[in-house]
């Protein structure tokens, strides 16, 4: 990985960080978008759409309703496949898939801790805020905004720091069968997450008629594309 | 109304960045009172009790709803506030626009168009449309997404303190109701697709695995809800492939 790829992508993972909650919220933070752009960074654009779509299976789970905790698996995505693209070969799925879930497992924690100092740092505003200066309202929040871009700047790093360093260790380590092992558990949880979280979003109305209907149509076009 | 269209331009803007310093304290108050401050400018702003400053600072109060509708309360109570509203009455309009905003917007969009246009994607991908799939989400996505932001604002300064009959516009009733239906006839076509894509490159065992595992997967998550999220069931399975292909040399 080249020094400007690793500096365009820590910009891409920082950006997509910021996009999930704080600004503009247009979904580059969707792994699917992130994955891509990732792997159109670093020139390959396959591993960059397979490890977007298990990320993105991995986000059905996720319901971002009022103050739920989550993983943040859009800087997640973007570590992951840069390590897929160190790791090269058949491990790259499979150790992409360990370091994305980690980061995206650190990148909810961060957001986390992140929201409890902004509540403190309100908190100890009250008495500027309640007074009505625009200037120190207009302020607070602006700092909240950089506390993201600074947050997401450091999950994505940690997660490139990992990318670099993760893929020279577990090569040797790992027969192409315990490589082919790895990718296996990592498609099959985000398939099993994916299919577990659509259906509690779709629920047990009417929408499960429809659920069945799309299942069918799906299962038609695959099995005639085989 | 033409009078404050630079102002409503910015409150718009500033719209994008409405959770920007989300928290647990106000959660989205913050960003609101700053996305409403543009369009308080015309209230009079002489002295530290001024009108001006009394509703910048109620415009900061806790607030908790869909972000992509938070412009509805932005602009209604904005509204109210230059009709000469009590602030008592300013205060439970926004009160009253929390549930209702997090529920229209929780189920038009997180529960409705994303995940739609997501399947969509997802298919597409499956099906060879590459890296044009996710080109096509961002831009179809956002069509939805600014459009809604900016009808929001829109509707919430023009009606103010009656703003509940814009939540009864049809359009956005027939929209709701819509896009669950679409949204679970999309994902649900794109699952298959998306195993078959993500399973294809594997041999046959290793297939046959990933169909027994995403099974086992699925009813675990299903039997344990609130316990067993996917993060946790996929850490659990890399760490026990990790395990096994360490000792299976």
């Amino acid at each position: 990985m080249s020094l400007e790829s690793l500096i365009a992508l820590l910009g891409w993972g920082t950006l997509v960080g910021v996009d999930l909650v704080s600004v503009p919220q247009m979904m580059i933070a969707r792994p699917l978008v992130a994955g891509t752009v990732a792997g159109a960074i670093l020139g390959d654009l396959d591993a960059g759409l397979k490890l977007g779509v298990v990320f993105e299976l991995l986000q059905y789970d996720i319901l971002p309703v009022g103050a739920v905790r989550y993983p943040e698996y859009g800087p997640a995505t973007v570590t992951a496949v840069a390590t897929a693209h160190a790791a090269a070969g058949a491990l790259g799925l499979g150790l992409g898939a360990v370091v994305g879930l980690l980061i995206g497992l650190v990148g909810g924690i961060s957001m986390h801790v992140m929201r409890r100092i902004n509540s403190r740092v309100v908190h100890a505003a009250s008495a500027v805020l309640e007074s009505g200066d625009p200037r120190a309202l207009v302020r607070l929040h602006v700092g909240g905004l950089l506390r993201d871009v600074a947050r997401a700047a450091l999950v994505t790093a940690l997660g490139l720091a990992l990318a670099w360093a993760v893929p020279p260790h577990v090569t040797g380590m790992l027969t192409p069968r315990g490589a082919t092992l790895l990718a296996v558990a990592g498609v099959a949880a985000a398939l099993a997450a994916g299919a577990a979280g659509t259906l509690r979003l779709v629920g047990r109305g009417p929408n499960l008629a429809w659920f069945a209907v799309g299942l069918g149509g799906g299962v038609v076009v695959a099995t005639w594309l085989r | 109304m033409a009078a404050v269209t630079p102002r409503f331009g910015r409150a718009l803007l500033r719209l994008f960045a409405v959770q920007g310093s989300y928290n647990y304290e106000r959660m989205l108050g913050l960003g609101v009172g700053v996305a409403e401050e543009p369009l308080l400018r015309g209230l009079p702003a002489d002295g530290a009790t001024s009108p001006y400053r009394a509703a910048v600072a109620r415009g900061a109060h806790f607030f908790n709803a869909h972000p992509y509708l938070a412009g509805l309360a932005v602009g209604a109570a904005a509204r109210a506030e230059h009709d000469g509203a009590p602030p008592e009455l300013v205060e439970k309009l926004r009160a009253a626009l929390c549930g209702p905003l997090g529920s229209i917007g929780d189920r038009l969009v997180w529960a409705g168009w994303l995940p739609l246009l997501s399947g969509l994607a997802l298919a597409a991908v499956s099906l060879g449309a590459g890296w044009t799939a996710a080109v096509a989400f961002l831009v179809v996505y956002n069509i939805g997404h600014v459009a809604l932001r900016w009808w929001a604002l829109r509707e919430g300064w023009k009606h103010g303190v009656r703003v509940a009959s814009a939540l009864h516009n049809p359009l956005l009733q027939r929209a709701a109701t819509l896009a669950g239906p679409a949204m679970a006839c999309a994902v649900g076509a794109a699952l298959p697709l998306t195993a078959q894509y993500l399973a294809l490159p594997f041999g046959a065992w290793g297939r046959g695995l990933i169909a027994v595992a995403a099974v086992i997967g699925f009813l675990a998550i299903r039997w344990l809800p609130g316990r067993l999220s996917g993060l946790r069931l996929a850490l659990g399975f890399v760490a026990a492939a990790l395990a096994v292909g360490w000792l299976w040399q």
